[in-house]
């Protein structure tokens, strides 16, 4: 019989099944400030040890601010802070706090540090956790007693199986187009509901073409579909990744030899494997925009606001409360959208590849008077690397705000907010209803979409502006 | 968590229908961060006198208590069983308001007809921390009700191991039988949780790890 990638990884990290249940053994655990203090707290009442310090690491990301992220004014975030370092230090964990060179949004510094590797499990008390995915590994998002019960014994207790759902990617992406184009293109396709109680592997030559930080664009954006997980299987590009750089916690040497040769059996044997299977056509794909309150409410560029009883996935009441909470009339478009903030940045789009594709955009422009840009670096990392590439005065010269790193706007736990009725080109994941402020309206682009609409003040087609050159 | 095999321990009687978690713990204090502490902020709007509910970064801080609320009459001082009537715990899922019962210091709440006694999460956090609910029929229910109103107040004793409730009022004593799901059961009396259940598979999760490849482990350079 035929496995899939997921099925090889799953096996091969089961402890204990029973009928209804397998108890799934964890290799790395992702900690970050807001999950994880109850977490604590019951380990504590029950006097019980962290049972693996050395496979947990923590981060401070979604509280941090990013002006000076010393000075946490908030005295709710600055203690959720302030209490993952008491327990980072009681439990005695590896915290990679502000200011120490590596500390970064969690799902940006696991890959950077070397930590996510394929064909292993990793959770973290985060939806986002999917992105590791990129790796071959099975990530995924827990809750805070399922954290709990990851630092006591370092494994999950999993109701059934998902089932493997292939989406396979044909062609080649044409210039101007991002990896954000197209796993929006694909939830558009899909819905946001499409992939539950699924674990998608993406393949095909659109994502083999990709680099490692395309592909974490990609499985970032699983949980939009509703997936549990999301796999690309392990190949050059990923052992390239791993093996070079700077990655403290990489395999080195004779054991990464022995890992390599273990990752090259790490995919699936045949799509025939998958329990479902799509379809999609890269070199048909246009810049995508979210014009709507999920994420598949997406349309190209070159498209209109549609009308509410035309929006696939969603009722014309359901589209017509998200086309009046955006403040957008069907037809208009999208091109005559104006916006009033622009973010690049999150665990979506805040790698330097992200930030170098920015720069080409901004390279000899000006972010328009109207509009204030944003530009937070995921990780103290990419904060460094993007200013020894000179990134930075790019960003600066242009008009953008150059920030350090954490969360920020994607979810505004840290003073980076939308104001009520604003109205931003965000590279981050989500658009829901406040996600980046209260009464804020979030349009999801690719980071060369975002920065094309920060000079023009309002959506354009990037794809001209790219060819044009400066 | 702690075993529960025999329990003797006063009732506090609150003899309100429906009470939901928002009554059970208001909604300010889901933004701290323990999961301690939540002992005096159960029914923090009504079990103080007005104005007097605790700040949720202090529970401790909190003004004096409201004499005429049930939980603070003098023969309910002490607690450890909660008399509710039905529908007990119902609203959202917050297990904020099973910690507060629980860290307030109940170790059983009592709801009459089974079945109809507590809104089903509430319920299976209950057991999940360690706080027994027992619902009994109408009649028993009301007998327990009735004696832990009283001036002087009454104790029960609860056996887990012989499934036995018997209340000890002024009266007299009275035993009556109590059902619990064998599954909860076996938990409760060995002070399993989730965590410590999982742990009975030590050796499974230790074999699984011998075996693991040596590059799986992060090595800090
Ligand atoms: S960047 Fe956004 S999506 Fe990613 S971990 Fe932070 S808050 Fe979550």
């Amino acid at each position: 019989m035929p496995e899939t990638l997921f099925q090889k990884v799953w096996n091969r990290h089961v402890v204990k099944a029973t009928d209804e249940a397998t108890l799934l053994y964890i290799d790395l655990h992702l900690i970050h400030e807001v999950t994880s203090p109850q977490a604590f707290d019951g380990l504590r009442l029950a006097r019980r040890k962290v049972r693996r310090p050395d496979l947990t690491i923590a981060t401070v990301d979604h509280n941090v601010p990013t002006e000076n992220q010393l000075d946490i004014r908030e005295p709710m975030s600055r203690r959720q802070v302030e209490t993952l370092r008491d327990n980072c230090k009681e439990f005695g964990l590896t915290l990679f706090d502000v200011h120490g060179g590596r500390q970064g949004i969690v799902h940006v510094i696991g890959p950077e540090l070397g930590l996510t590797l394929p064909g292993t499990t990793i959770v973290c008390g985060d939806s986002h956790t999917s992105t590791h995915g990129a790796f071959g590994a099975l990530a995924f998002g827990i809750g805070t007693s399922e954290v709990e019960h990851v630092l006591a014994t370092q494994t999950l207790w999993q109701g059934r199986r998902p089932t493997s759902f292939g989406i396979e990617v044909r062609g080649k992406l044409a210039p101007g187009l991002e990896p954000k184009d197209i796993i929006l293109a694909i939830i558009r396709q899909i819905g946001t509901g499409g992939a539950t109680g699924t674990v998608v592997e993406y393949y095909g030559p659109a994502i083999e073409a990709l680099s490692m930080e395309g592909r974490l664009t990609i499985c970032n954006m699983s949980i939009e579909a509703g997936a549990r997980a999301g796999l690309i299987a392990p190949d050059d590009t990923t052992i390239q990744y791993i093996a070079t750089g700077n990655r403290p916690f990489a395999p080195q040497g004779a054991a990464l030899e022995m890992a390599i040769a273990d990752w090259r059996t790490l995919k699936t044997d045949d799509p025939s494997a998958f329990d479902r299977h799509v379809v999609l056509e890269a070199d048909k794909i246009a810049p995508q925009v979210t014009w709507g309150t999920n994420p598949a409410m997406t349309v190209d560029v070159t498209g209109r606001v549609p009308e509410p009883d035309k929006v696939p996935f969603a009722s014309s009441e359901d589209a017509r409360r998200a086309l009046d909470y955006m403040g957008l009339t069907p037809g208009t478009p999208i091109t005559e959208i104006p916006v009033d903030v622009v973010f690049i940045g999150s665990c979506t789009n805040g790698r330097i590849e992200d930030l170098r594709t920015a720069a080409k955009v901004l390279r000899g422009r000006k972010v328009a008077e109207s509009v204030r840009a944003l530009i937070v670096p995921g990780s103290e990392q990419v904060r460094h690397q993007a200013e020894a590439e000179g990134l930075d005065a790019v960003f600066r010269e242009a008009g953008a705000e150059w920030r350090e790193s954490g969360c920020s706007m994607c979810l505004a736990m840290n003073p980076d907010k939308l104001t009520p009725k604003q109205r931003s080109a965000s590279t981050s994941n989500r658009n829901f209803e406040g996600r980046q402020g209260p009464g804020g309206r979030t349009h999801l682009v690719s980071p060369a979409m975002a920065a094309a609409a920060a000079v023009a003040g309002h959506f354009v087609d990037v794809r001209p502006m790219l060819a044009q050159g400066n | 968590m702690e075993p529960f095999k025999t329990h003797r321990g006063k009732v506090a009687v609150l003899d309100w229908t429906d009470v939901n978690t928002d009554l059970i713990i208001p909604a300010r204090y889901l933004k701290r961060v323990e999961r301690v502490g939540y002992g005096p902020l159960l029914f923090a709007d009504k079990r103080y006198v007005p104005g007097g509910a605790p700040e949720a970064d202090d529970p401790d801080k909190h003004g004096p208590e409201a004499p005429d609320f049930p939980l603070n009459r003098p023969a309910a001082k002490g607690a450890t069983v909660l008399v509710v009537r039905k529908n007990f715990g119902c609203g959202s899922s917050r297990e904020h308001a099973v910690w507060a019962v629980a860290q307030a210091g109940f170790r059983a709440v009592i709801a009459p007809v089974k079945g109809e006694g507590f809104a089903d999460i509430f319920e299976g956090n209950a057991y999940g921390n360690g706080l027994l609910p027992l619902e009994l029929p109408e009649g028993e229910w009301e007998a327990i009700a009735e004696a832990g109103r009283s001036e002087q107040g009454a104790e029960v004793t609860i056996d887990l191991e012989a499934l036995k409730l018997t209340l000890h009022s002024s009266s007299g004593e009275k035993t009556f039988a109590i059902e619990v799901p064998e599954a909860q059961r076996h938990r409760l009396l060995n002070g399993l949780d989730a965590i410590a259940e999982t742990l009975l598979d030590e050796p499974a999760i230790s074999a699984h790890e011998a075996k693991a490849p040596a590059w799986i482990t992060p090595q800090p350079a």
